[in-house]
């Protein structure tokens, strides 16, 4: 009785490592993928960043462009001498 | 539980009819996409809460775990769902806002390349208005002919009035007053008295006060100033001149005015000049005094081979007469 109870004292404790074994390959895939998130997250980060200055640059240009425009043809409206050429 | 499913369950509202609605709905979404990425956290905290807490408190732990795997599995899902749409739809504006700023640039690229082009035009125009307004004449008003007073001089005259603006008439009557003043005051000499081969002192004087030698009789004078060469003058009416008049004519009609143009810096041309003129006109009045003896002998020696001809019929000595003739 004593080496039966024994026997199935080490399937047991054979069992519950097996289950501790595949807990922890099942949270080790969470963490991997939980880390694949985070870095997708990061590198959506960087390039929406840059994306985001390339814009804001652009509109920059743009917001000096159009204020040279609008000077140039309010100088123009200003003078209309200069349309009787 | 209940709550992370309840995104994923959500019912769509009816499909939108114009723009403005598309828009409107895709902003809802994800600003619904957004709010449950804000929300996971307290939900995940949540779940792992009650888990700790069945795990402890339930005797079935291995229904606990498994239920708490499927739930992890799923909340990762759903986690890497929401993620992707909301960076989906965060790339998708960036690359409309992109868009519309590379389009924004080619209009205002536009708009400055118009601008350019009119810069370029009131330049130009500005440019060929100066060109016209600085129009420096080709030639001295005193070296161009009047406008053609003869059919033939009417291309001479276009000729010389290229690039010159003496069209006024005011200018050429008084020009023409003048001429015809100068002429009248200063007295023709006369055939008889004869020119020596050198030209005096004052007919120099003359010359330098731009007078004419009137050898010629007033008729003779009044049809001169209708043809195109009246005043022909040295440098510069010479050039679309020179051409045109037959050296064989030079003879017969002594260039007289030549020596019109009061130009100092030219003295040993017009000193040579006279003389030309001088001995041409010896040589014209001879011809003028011998002419009527040789035409009357001439037509007499014609008339009597005519008149021989008939006799005779042999026309060679007509021939001969005519020849000579």
């Amino acid at each position: 009785m004593a080496r039966a109870g024994g026997i199935t004292n080490a399937v047991n404790v054979g069992i519950a490592v097996q289950a501790d074994w595949e807990n922890r390959e099942f949270i080790s895939h969470i963490s991997i993928n939980v880390r694949k998130l985070f870095d997708f997250l990061v590198q959506f980060e960087a390039t929406t960043k840059s994306k985001l200055a390339t814009l804001n640059e652009k509109l920059d240009i743009l917001e000096r462009r159009l204020e040279l425009l609008e000077i140039q043809v309010s100088t123009a409206t200003a003078n209309p001498a200069l349309f009787n050429v | 539980m209940e709550t992370l499913n309840s995104s994923a369950n959500k019912t769509f509202p009816r499909e939108p009819a114009n723009f403005d609605e598309v828009s409107m709905h895709q902003s809802m979404l994800f600003s619904d996409s957004l709010k449950d990425l804000k929300n996971l956290r307290k939900q995940l905290y949540s779940a792992a809460e009650y888990f700790e807490l069945s795990y402890s408190n339930d005797e079935q732990k291995d229904i606990v775990v498994d239920t708490l795997k499927e739930y992890a599995i799923k909340a990762l899902v759903n986690t890497v769902d929401h993620l992707g749409s909301v960076t989906y739809k965060v790339s998708d504006i960036l690359d409309e806002k992109v868009d519309e700023v590379s389009g924004t640039e080619l209009h205002i690229a536009c708009i400055e390349q118009r601008l350019k082009t009119c810069q370029n035009y009131i330049d130009n125009e500005g440019l060929s208005q100066q060109s016209l307004v600085i129009h420096t004449p080709k030639y001295h008003k005193r070296y161009i002919l009047p406008v053609g007073e003869t059919a033939d001089g009417g291309n001479l005259t276009k000729l010389k009035y290229q690039g010159c603006s003496l069209d006024d008439q005011d200018d050429w009557n008084q020009f023409r007053n003048a001429v015809r003043a100068t002429i009248r005051e200063t007295p023709p000499p006369t055939a008889g008295k004869g020119f020596s081969p050198s030209p005096s002192p004052r007919l120099f004087q003359q010359y330098g006060k731009f007078s004419f030698s009137g050898t010629t009789p007033k008729k003779e004078l009044d049809r001169r100033t209708v043809s195109p060469h009246r005043f022909p003058l040295l440098r510069t009416a010479s050039l679309a001149s020179r051409p045109t008049t037959p050296k064989s004519s030079r003879p017969t009609t002594p260039n007289k005015s030549r020596p019109t143009t009061p130009n100092p810096s030219n003295g040993r041309r017009y000193a040579a000049e006279p003389r030309k003129s001088a001995s041409m006109r010896l040589h014209v009045d001879s011809i003028n005094i011998k002419d009527p003896e040789q035409h009357s002998s001439k037509s007499k020696r014609l008339l009597k081979s005519l008149l021989s001809r008939r006799k005779s019929k042999k026309d060679e000595t007509l021939y001969t007469y005519i020849d000579e003739y």
